[in-house]
């Protein structure tokens, strides 16, 4: 096995014998990305219509199902519509204070046997437990940090309250958004990560980051499109007019 | 571990492959379906020329400073926790997973679909050590209950009909299955799920590591990549060190254009941006988390005839327009990367010698640079591989006696001027009609299924003093 | 009449052996467009299938004695896409010498196919066809994809006068020649070639054209072979006057 200073310093022995290479640089970063983040949602606020058009055609063109409704008070109606026409009775779902919005009493009487996700660690018996509830339920409600009307995808950051499958075992996975997680391109998205991973607050880019496009796909057989094969079969993103959080 | 020279030659693969009717006509509808959906994806984007440009150029700057963004990585990563591995061959990569899986106490690895682990031929030393490796992509899921190799870098089992899968499952399953890739996939998913669960090592390659964050990038459309770096104690990446990548800014380009090369989609359903273990306060994740460096014969390619070849992001698209590979498919290259590219790879992994036929195998029509989404020149390092095997004395002496002779005639008018002749008197038993139907020798290779024009009986040179008064008398004619 | 416009012709191997009526066709409508045609002597091959194999000190000794055949050429005209290619592409970076490589560089610049010819310097481009009904156009790899030149053959086949386009169905697509891969590899070459003319036969074209010698003898060779009413020839051939 090779070491650290005997790996980087065959490379660095074969940089040096490289020549007439042309000039190349890597892209641009944004000098200072969360002010321009912080622009950017501020040009969103006045474009956002036009950017959630467009991400509702890509979400759907995806195979999202998309949903809108008035206030954060209309989400436990929506989820219980689709819990019940899937026939499907546990959900796991990200904390209030995470999701901003405080569904699941509101789910419980729908007659939904509703699970929330611990924000702090827990002990080994209980990461088990929940281990065992997650792998056993019918769908999964979780938030957005971004929805990118460029590709009809859902970003989201893992962390406490946020456990990377619970947009990921259920085989519904219903996400909540707003306004404010719009963002129109790719390009944009860059700018995100650059803020989260530049942020002073270490739990800001969070240990995973996801970008979901859709329900989980193969083509492995005759490339015949098939959903569902280990994640999600079916994907929702409920759009909420008045902003989540006021 | 370099790969054995293969036991059949090439041409022997390649006439097998084409005798074989079912998978010529997986290949024709994959190739032929991919071809079209990438098509129509760069179709609605038009800026996606320039990024192809960008991207070019970022892995260009990326490795004109690879060992500082290496320094940076590895930084990142250990500050998150993570830990790093460095391997030189295929051996030393093997060595440190199998290190790894033994600390673990892990009885099955689950792995998501990656062409590292392939090169590396970690499946065999796993079950060796006595841990169960389960592929768990569908298509790779599928190669492994068959005991086969992947035969494309993206659709592994793109050489199997659904029947043909149906009669696997049925047979390794013990269970009755009908040939419906809906049904097919559905199963797949109930055995794979349990395993997701069960496992204590999750291995995986990468498609990126971005080294200002120490984040590994893994893009999947099944959701398996998602399952094997969250449920798992221990997750494994292996990963080439060419596949670096400056920040998260310069991510985003290559996630522009790779799906939309590779499958035709905006995006692959997943991308997975994993940093490090899991974090205090949350509920999963990996509590190990390491990253394998290799090398493996890319480094001394830094300053290599096919340092090209390191900007290559494994999405397929040459496989697909590629006029050989659509005839042959992937198996008959005989080594863990098929395709153009994958010659320039074998080439690298395993030196010239194992290329001494592979690198005739294309026309260099140049389809696959116009695919590629950051443009590598694959004929143009096709030719020097040519180069090599015919300076390093590779190639058969006959081939060299051959183009040696032919040079020395193209390269004296005298001589040349010999073969108009003599060929009209050699071919004249041969001639039906003004051309050839049959030959002996090499020549023979062409008449099997090809007629060859016959020398014509007055050269274009013979004939041009002829043709030169013409213009004389052309020109006295219009000017009188 | 004057001539405006000098061009040699760079017959190249194949087409000075093989296909000398091309030859002949391009050096009678040059002239009848009012181009000087000459015919530098001392030419062989262009190096391509050295260069394609491997052989680069031997494909750049044909290299370093074709250059000086042509430096007086005002224009160097070529019947082969992959021939200009290798003039235009190759032949600078096997020149080691610097005066032989800025002559090299010169000599690509002059160098044209000949449909890039007629279109971009004669500026012709509209013929009346030798043969009537149907014609389509297989596009060689080395004047698509390393000329980057789809348009100029298309020019002039559209208007051609007397004879109805069609495009090929997949007609980027290789005909499986590839030089020597055509006897090194020859089933997968023919099973390329086999897609090729399927294609071809498809249109229900009596006539396929091709700029390009080394495609016309493996799409010529595999027609014939195949017993096919439809007949493989080279652009020059199917020009005749306005």
């Amino acid at each position: 096995m090779s070491s650290r200073t005997e790996f980087v310093g065959r490379i660095r022995a074969e940089m040096a014998k490289t020549r007439g290479l042309f000039p190349a640089t890597p892209a641009a970063r944004p000098p200072r990305p969360t002010d321009l983040a912080d622009a950017i949602r501020r040009e969103l606020a006045e474009r956002w219509p036009q950017a959630l058009d467009r991400f509702r055609a890509e979400f759907e063109r995806v195979g999202g199902v998309f949903h809108r409704v008035r206030t954060s008070g209309d989400v436990a109606q929506i989820v219980g519509d689709i819990a019940r026409e899937r026939n499907a009775h546990r959900l796991i779902t990200w904390p209030a204070d995470v999701l901003g919005l405080d569904v699941a009493a509101d789910l419980r009487r729908h007659g939904v046997e509703t699970t929330i996700m611990p924000h702090q660690e827990v002990v080994d018996a209980e990461r088990q437990r929940l281990r065992e509830v997650i792998a056993d339920a019918d769908l999964g409600l979780t938030g957005v940090d971004l929805a990118v009307a460029e590709t009809g995808s859902l970003v989201l950051r893992s962390g406490p309250g946020r456990p990377r499958s619970t947009s990921l075992l259920p085989p519904y996975h219903v996400a909540v958004f707003d306004r404010t997680a719009l963002v129109e391109s790719l390009e944009q998205v860059g700018v995100f990560l650059e803020a989260w991973h530049a942020s002073p607050d270490a739990s800001a880019a969070g240990a995973v980051i996801t970008f979901i496009t859709g329900p989980s796909r193969t083509a492995d057989i005759e490339l015949t499109l098939t959903r569902g094969v280990h994640g999600p079969k079916e994907v929702h993103a409920i759009f909420v007019e008045a902003p989540i959080r006021g | 571990m370099s790969e054995p020279e293969l036991a059949t030659p090439l041409r022997q693969r390649a006439a097998r492959a084409l005798g074989d009717r079912f998978l010529k006509q997986a290949l024709d509808i994959a190739t032929t379906k991919f071809i079209d959906l990438r098509r129509d994806a760069f179709g609605d984007f038009p800026e996606g020329e320039a990024l192809r440009d960008r991207a070019r150029a970022i892995k260009e700057a990326t490795l004109q400073s690879l060992d500082r963004y290496v320094d940076q990585l590895v930084d990142n990563i250990e500050r998150l926790g993570g830990h790093v591995h460095y391997a030189a061959t295929a051996d030393e990569a093997r060595a440190i997973v199998l290190d790894i899986a033994r600390a673990s106490g892990a009885r099955m690895a689950v792995k998501s679909k990656s062409m590292a682990t392939e090169e590396i031929h970690l499946n065999e030393a796993l079950e060796a050590i006595g841990v169960t490796p389960v592929e768990t992509d569908l298509g790779e899921y599928i190669i492994q209950l068959a005991h086969e190799r992947p035969s494309h870098i993206i659709a592994p089992a793109i050489h199997k009909t659904k029947g043909q899968v149906a009669e696997l499952f049925a047979k390794e399953l013990k269970r009755e299955v009908p040939a419906d890739p809906e049904v097919l996939t559905r199963i797949a998913r109930e055995e794979l799920r349990q395993k997701f669960l069960q496992a204590d090592l999750g291995i995986t390659g990468a498609n990126f590591a971005v080294a200002d964050t120490g984040t590994v990038v893994l893009v999947t459309n099944e959701g398996n990549g998602r399952m094997v770096t969250s449920l798992p104690r221990v997750h494994v990446a292996v990963m080439g060190v060419e596949k670096l990548v400056p920040s998260m800014t310069d991510l985003m380009v290559f996630l522009a254009i790779l799906a939309k090369s590779a499958t035709g989609q905006k995006l692959s359903v997943y991308t997975t941006l994993v940093r490090g273990p899991r974090r205090a306060g949350e509920l999963e994740g990996p509590e190990d988390f390491h990253l394998v460096l290799i090398d493996n014969g890319r480094i001394a390619q830094l300053a290599g005839p096919l340092r090209e070849a390191l900007y290559c992001l494994r999405c397929g698209a040459c496989l697909n327009v590629c006029p050989v590979y659509r005839q042959i498919g992937g198996h008959a290259y005989g080594y863990t990367y098929p395709g153009p590219i994958g010659i320039l790879l074998t080439a690298m992994l395993n030196g010239p010698r194992s290329v001494k036929d592979l690198a005739h195998a294309s026309s260099l029509c140049g389809a696959c640079v116009d695919a590629c989404p950051v443009r590598i020149d694959i004929p143009r390092m096709l030719i020097e591989l040519r180069k090599e095997v015919a300076e390093k004395g590779i190639a058969p002496w006959s081939e060299r006696v051959l183009f040696k002779m032919l040079a020395h005639v193209l390269g004296s008018p005298p001589l040349y001027r010999l073969a108009g002749p003599i060929g009209r008197l050699l071919q004249r038993p041969f001639t039906r009609g003004g051309v050839i139907p049959r030959l002996p020798l090499f020549l023979g290779e062409w008449t099997r299924t090809r007629d060859l024009p016959a020398v014509a009986p007055r050269t274009f040179s013979e004939r041009w003093s002829a043709l030169a008064l013409e213009a004389d008398h052309a020109h006295t004619e219009s000017a009188r | 009449m004057t001539a405006s416009v000098r061009a040699s012709l760079m017959i190249t191997c194949l087409g000075d052996m093989f296909f000398p009526e091309v030859g002949v066709a391009i050096v009678r409508l040059l002239r009848r467009l009012g181009v000087a045609v000459d015919f530098p002597p001392g030419q062989t091959c262009c190096g391509l299938p050295l260069f394609n194999s491997g052989y680069h000190d031997e494909a750049a000794a044909v290299a370093r004695r074709m250059i000086p055949l042509f430096r007086n050429s005002e224009h160097v005209v070529v019947p082969s896409g992959s021939c200009a290619w290798m003039v235009k592409h190759e032949y600078p970076g096997l020149m080691k010498d610097a005066g032989l490589r800025r002559e090299a560089d010169e000599l690509a610049r002059r160098t044209w196919e000949l449909s890039q010819f007629l279109v971009r310097v004669v500026r012709k481009t509209r013929f009346t066809s030798a043969v009537k009904g149907r014609i389509t156009y297989h596009d060689s790899c080395h004047l698509l994809r390393g000329l980057h030149e789809a348009e100029t053959p298309r020019t002039i086949l559209k208007d051609l006068q007397g004879a109805e386009f069609v495009e090929l169905p997949a007609s980027d697509e290789c005909c499986g020649f590839g030089g020597s891969f055509a006897v090194r590899l020859p089933e997968v070459s023919t099973a390329i070639l086999d897609r090729k003319l399927a294609n071809v036969e498809a249109t229900g074209a009596e006539c396929l054209v091709a700029c390009d010698a080394g495609c016309l003898m493996q799409m010529r060779g595999g027609l014939s072979r195949r017993g096919s009413k439809v007949r493989a020839v080279h652009l020059a051939e199917l020009l005749t006057d306005e």
